[in-house]
């Protein structure tokens, strides 16, 4: 800062820590840096964001713990009522539903984070402090972002693992192979999750209803993407039938074709990119009609 | 990747011009912005202009939809204006080069929580001077010397939420400060604060910012904030600004200097004649005794006081009565102060508890 801590005084005279005169603009403080204020690198800035994050999950895990037990209680609503339904063509194909499943909760969970984040942050007066940022509103919201896919993607394994145990069921758990593949195949969902947090930033009582949207995902994790190739640009599909082929079939992440692995870094990186460019001009038109952080 | 990576030019860089000159902390030229359409535009800031200087402290003083907060909002880049610029130390807000001289600026906006209230007082600095721009590590000290001044040491790790509205307050304040910002924009600031707090706030606020060489814009319906803090004030009416000066020039143009006479021998017969020849402002009747608020400069005082003798009155009380920027705002805007009284129902002013008289310029009982 040009205005630098400066011993001068300032708030630290009276408290003792600080030597030199009150006059003294270019005094040093003794004993420490306080004087040199060092620009925050993006490294201060992720660790920040995670740790922030880090902070309000284990503070107040009633969220999680609450995301999690819900999620255990669908899926136990859906096992045993579909053992009472379909009997063994369930367990047939019990694999899979548990897999698409778990990339449900993760969708689920990437999505609402945040666009309900960016609500909140409206709400509270901090979305603005984000946007006045010297390090830019992107970089802050993607590591928000990746924050929020760090958590879910914990609260998400331990509904696995749950799932698992309920069925009795075995997969194939190679943590880079489902890492790498989820976590692609959720990123494009980031990118619905800025959409619709921008949109929530121009409209402020939509929220709700794009929360909706996380149903559709079921329709986009099943999708048909043997009999209708297309469908595999849609976010989630191609993720998701690679995450069955890891997860179901074993196949590890670099057994797979690299056209497969392309088409899914590029649908990532397309709705991401994509999602963000509908943020920046929600949030621009925000600007200019004057309603950004208007609650 | 730590330390290697800077993401803004140190503010000392980006604060001066191209020439080496330093540009005053804010430049507004011409700023106009419109809500709406149609018939139902509104014209919250109409072509305004303000310069403010490094280390000043600046009041923005108007009533509900004067401009101020769009202003403040347009200065921020957080609302683009129609028309005019924006510079902040010389840097366009609305153009490619506004993340540099975010480093240099921080707000506190109106009703906004501005804070994370599931984090600590201090984990709220630390991530708040962390986005500003600032690697906490290094403004530990500032910090604890920041907790110490605004009295919330003992708060340090207590979460925002478990703190009174008031320390609310002055943690918000203090995130602000947190990253060194050195232009501080300040909406409402002791909105919601009880008389306490808002003394505290008020007093701190100003300590900070001389100490600090901070330079500050404050905007606030409260008049007792606005003279208790600032040296230049702006009123806004209208989007317009329609007076700009120190506050001690304002005050001494005021033109509403007045004498308050008590005495037992104010009969309605003088008080017609003291209507009549002078600016009679407000009449109180308190058992036997009378007293009245005239305006009076100079030689008028000498004349009053003449009259007063012609009339066989025994003063048993004289005082002055200074004015005060409710008076300097109603003589330039015609608001009546109770317009602008701030959230709580507050408003600045002297102690007159007299009735006024007429139109005469009285101010509200």
């Amino acid at each position: 800062m040009s205005r630098e801590l400066d011993g001068s005084g300032s708030i630290a005279s009276e408290s003792g820590s600080v030597t030199g005169d009150s006059a003294g603009a270019t005094d040093s403080p003794s004993g420490d840096d306080a004087d040199n204020p060092r620009p925050a690198t993006y490294y201060h800035l992720a660790r920040a964001v995670l740790y922030r994050e880090f902070l309000i999950f284990v503070r107040y895990p009633a969220n999680a713990v609450g995301g999690i037990v819900v999620a255990l209680f669908f899926f136990g609503v859906l096992f045993y009522g579909g053992q009472l339904l379909a009997g063994q063509a369930l367990a047939d194909s019990l694999e899979g539903i548990i897999t698409g499943y778990f990339l449900w909760t993760l969708s689920v969970g990437a999505y609402s984070s945040v666009s309900n984040d960016i609500g909140s942050e409206v709400q509270w007066g901090t979305l603005e402090r984000h946007i006045t940022t010297p390090f830019g509103f992107a970089p802050v919201a993607l590591l928000k972002g990746v924050a929020k896919v760090v958590r879910t993607f914990l609260t998400s394994a331990i509904v696995l693992v749950f799932m698992l145990l309920l069925t009795g069921t075995r997969l194939s758990l190679d943590p880079i192979t489902v890492v790498s593949i989820a976590g692609l195949a959720i990123v494009s969902v980031l990118g619905l999750g800025f959409a619709a947090g921008g949109i929530t930033v121009l409209y402020k009582r939509i929220g709700n209803w794009l929360n909706l949207l996380q149903f559709g995902f079921i329709v986009l994790i099943s999708a048909p993407v043997f009999e209708l190739p297309w469908t595999r640009v849609l976010p989630l599909a191609h993720g998701s039938a690679l995450l069955q082929r890891a997860m179901v079939d074993g196949v590890r992440l670099w057994e797979f074709g690299l056209a497969e692995l392309a088409l899914l870094v590029g649908v990532a990186v397309g709705y991401l990119f994509g999602g963000y460019l509908v943020f920046h001009y929600a949030t621009r038109r925000a600007r200019r009609l004057g309603v950004l952080g208007d609650y | 990747m730590r330390g290697s990576e800077r993401v803004f030019t140190a503010p000392s860089e980006s604060s001066r011009s191209p020439a080496g000159t330093r540009s005053p902390a804010l430049a507004i030229e011409g700023v106009s912005k419109r809500f709406g359409s149609g018939d139902d535009t509104v014209l919250a800031v109409d072509d305004v202009s303000l310069t403010i200087e490094r280390g000043s402290i600046v009041g923005l003083l108007g009533p509900n939809g004067a401009g101020k907060t769009t202003l403040i909002k347009c200065a921020l880049g957080i609302v683009l204006p129609d028309d005019g610029s924006v510079r902040v130390f010389g840097t366009d807000v609305s153009g490619r080069g506004r993340r540099a001289a975010y480093a240099d600026v921080d707000a506190m906006l109106e009703g906004a929580r501005n804070d994370y209230w599931r984090l600590t007082v201090r984990e709220n600095l630390r991530y708040f001077s962390t986005i500003s721009g600032v690697d906490p590590d290094s403004v530990a000290d500032r910090h604890d010397r920041l907790l110490a001044r605004l009295d919330l040491t003992d708060k340090a790790n207590t979460a925002v939420r478990d703190l009174s509205r008031g320390m609310k307050g002055k943690v918000s304040l203090a995130s602000v400060l947190a990253g060194g910002a050195e232009l501080v924009f300040l909406d409402e600031p002791t909105l919601g604060l009880d008389v306490e707090g808002s003394r505290t706030l008020r007093r701190e606020l100003r300590r900070l910012a001389v100490e600090e060489g901070l330079t500050v814009v404050v905007s606030s319906h409260d008049m007792t904030t606005i003279e208790a803090v600032c040296d230049r004030v702006v009123m806004m009416a209208g989007g317009k600004i329609v007076a700009d000066d120190t506050v001690a020039t304002l005050l001494s143009a005021a033109d509403r200097d007045a004498v308050r006479v008590t005495s037992a021998d104010i009969n309605e017969r003088l008080l017609s004649t003291l209507d009549q020849r002078f600016d009679l402002r407000a009449v109180e009747t308190n058992g036997p005794r009378t007293t009245v608020e005239v305006g009076v400069v100079g030689d008028r005082l000498y004349e009053l006081m003449d009259t007063l003798r012609e009339a066989a009155v025994t003063v048993e009380d004289v005082r002055t009565v200074k004015p005060n920027l409710e008076d300097v705002f109603m003589s330039v805007t015609g608001v009546e102060t109770d317009v602008i009284g701030g959230p709580d129902g507050t408003t600045s002013g002297n102690d007159s508890i007299l009735t006024p008289v007429g139109d005469s310029g009285g101010r509200p009982s």
